[in-house]
């Protein structure tokens, strides 16, 4: 496995603000990463540095190359959408097509035709007269059919309804995604990615709070629904975070083993929204 | 050099309506006046006689053409082939100073800009390709344009010479056509450069402004201009900026001055094109081009909107 990000003491200011505290992470090939945070909490800083879209301080290391320096470079091997609206509306299919094959080294426009070809997107159209689901889906199949090592992916759904957006993650999965390759997302729609991720980051106010594999995750966190017997059992295990359903109360624990909780009630893996709560209320 | 003809390109797509399309429609226009004028021409035409058939004067017409003298023919015919450059010259400077104002901001304001950046494409390609089709790519569709008309009006000229009983290919041999079509090309393209300080200051502007890119194009000369008057009680800067838009138009139509008597513009202001290249004011204006043009690189490169 090699590193494809490697972060060390990555910040940001903007003025007075720090948008990002000295944060540390790598992804590595073969990687599904989601990068979830509220707004404001550095996501999106974090991705502009990756694609040397904005200045730094610390080290960050994208392909084994700078960032600032070899943008240009690193843009052979790293595809981005950063959201659907991207695309400019005077621009046509075909003119889209043939830009992107006479621009990128890597592109592969048989593979590009391939998956246009299975929409009902029309070579002559022009983008302002595409959908809102139809662009997503020609930026999707430009994206696809680069060679990249990494993608990038901030916000891609946003604003499609549910059927694209399914599709979108699907497809990509299927047809993008192998053990070559990363996938670095971020999106404010977790329960819709959570069963494709392989490793969380969870961030708040410009500082890491949670970087672990989805296995760990599930390994560390349970959560068990307690009866009302239980309650002050439950508490005394120190839980990360407690909520009512259904009149019975959720308790979510940390590094606790499996033993000591299947005796208070029905044990579940947390869904990463709910474990995301959790990590954005602890300590407040 | 493949992906530097992709961004020109690109830029011929995006600009088609004002590159082409524009001036295309101005050449329609004006042949479908002429070519109806002349065919409802007799119904308008009247003088204190009365009516007068148009059609009637044609083979007087054509007789008295053909009998001046060849130099006189030739000046006539060039001068009406030379005379559109002056509309079209006109129209294309406009455009171009819109499409510079635009070629920076544009991209930001649908924020394509991060399309094109996720492409293997460097800030500096991307700002060269604009100012290369402002300065050869927008000149040299002009020039097409205005040769297809020229080609127009000498057709145009041997029908009206055909109904006056003539062949009229002295239209022809005395038009001296190639040579007009190579000073119309080489004048649309050095005239655009003349200007490139100017574009390139315009450009540098679209990659500045956060809105309205027309005033930061344009309000600092006047600025600049207004501190001049105010602290030095004169006017240096806004002439200079004055006589660089004039030579502009004045070199792209010297020949049209040179042809009429060279009465047309003030003799101190009017070069034929390679003239022009041999000034030190035209290299010069490359280089300040070169410097704003830096900055264009630089402001698309680190600008972080955020």
């Amino acid at each position: 496995m090699s590193t494809l990000i490697e972060a060390k003491g990555l910040s940001k200011s903007y003025g007075s603000h720090q948008a990002l505290k000295s944060v540390d992470f790598k992804v590595e090939r073969g990687r599904i990463v989601g990068l979830v945070g509220p707004n404001g909490a550095g996501k999106t800083t974090i991705l502009k540095a990756i694609l040397g879209l904005t200045s730094y301080e610390g080290d960050l290391t994208v392909l084994g190359m700078n960032p600032e320096r070899q943008r240009h470079q690193i843009m052979q091997k790293v595809s981005f959408i950063a959201d659907v609206a991207v695309l400019p509306g005077w621009l046509k299919v075909a003119n889209a097509l043939e830009f992107v094959t006479e621009v990128h080294p890597n592109f592969n426009l048989e593979r590009a035709k391939y998956f246009l070809g299975k929409t009902n997107i029309s070579m002559d159209a022009k983008v302002k007269q595409l959908s809102k689901g139809m662009v997503a889906q020609l930026h999707l199949a430009l994206v696809m059919s680069i060679e990249a090592e990494l993608l990038v992916l901030d916000e891609p759904t946003l604003g499609l309804d549910i059927l694209y957006r399914k599709e979108f993650y699907n497809q990509l999965l299927t047809e993008f995604f192998d053990e070559g390759r990363s996938i670095l997302v971020t999106t404010h729609q977790i329960e819709e990615i959570e069963n494709l991720l392989t490793d969380l980051i969870f961030i708040r106010d410009g500082n890491i709070v949670l970087n672990a594999t989805m296995d760990e995750v599930t390994n560390d966190y349970i959560e068990v629904m307690v009866s009302k017997d239980n309650i002050a059992q439950a508490e005394a295990l120190n839980p990360v975070m407690s909520r009512d359903v259904f009149g019975r109360k959720v308790y979510l624990f940390q590094g606790v083993s499996r033993e000591q909780l299947e005796v208070l009630g029905e044990l579940h893996s947390p869904s990463v929204a709910d474990l995301f709560v959790a990590k954005m209320k602890e300590g407040k | 050099m493949n992906s530097f003809k992709a961004l020109v390109k690109r830029e011929y797509w995006e600009n088609r309506g004002s590159i082409f399309l524009s001036p295309a429609i101005i050449a329609a226009v004006l042949a479908a006046i002429m070519i109806l004028g002349t065919i409802t021409g007799d119904t308008f035409v009247e003088t204190h006689h009365g009516e007068i058939n148009l059609w009637d004067k044609f083979p007087q017409a054509v007789e008295e053409f053909n009998n001046i003298e060849e130099e006189k023919r030739t000046q006539a015919i060039q001068i009406s082939l030379y005379a559109p450059r002056i509309l079209f010259g006109f129209v294309m400077m406009l455009i171009c100073l819109f499409y510079c104002l635009g070629s920076l901001y544009d991209e930001r304001k649908d924020k394509s800009i991060l399309f094109w950046k996720s492409l293997p494409v460097s800030d500096t390609a991307t700002v060269l390709s604009k100012f290369v089709s402002v300065c050869f790519m927008i000149p040299i569709v002009y020039f097409a344009v205005v040769a297809a008309f020229q080609v127009f009006l000498l057709v145009y000229g041997t029908v009206l010479a055909w109904f006056g009983g003539s062949l009229g290919v002295n239209v022809w041999t005395s038009s001296n056509l190639f040579g007009v079509l190579f000073n119309s090309l080489f004048s649309f393209v050095v005239a655009t450069l003349w200007l490139a300080p100017l574009w390139a200051w315009f450009m540098f502007a679209s990659a500045w402004a956060k809105k309205v890119a027309f005033l930061w194009g344009t309000l600092p000369i006047f600025m600049v201009a207004i501190a001049e008057g105010w602290i030095f009680r004169s006017s240096h800067f806004i002439e200079m900026v004055g006589e660089r838009v004039a030579r502009g138009f004045t070199t792209l139509n010297s020949d049209m001055h040179f042809l009429v008597g060279k009465d047309m513009f003030d003799e101190h202001y009017v070069a034929k094109w390679y003239e022009v290249l041999g000034e030190s004011g035209f290299w010069i204006g490359l280089i300040v081009a070169a410097g704003f043009l830096a900055g264009a690189i630089y402001t698309r490169r680190y600008r972080d909107e955020s």
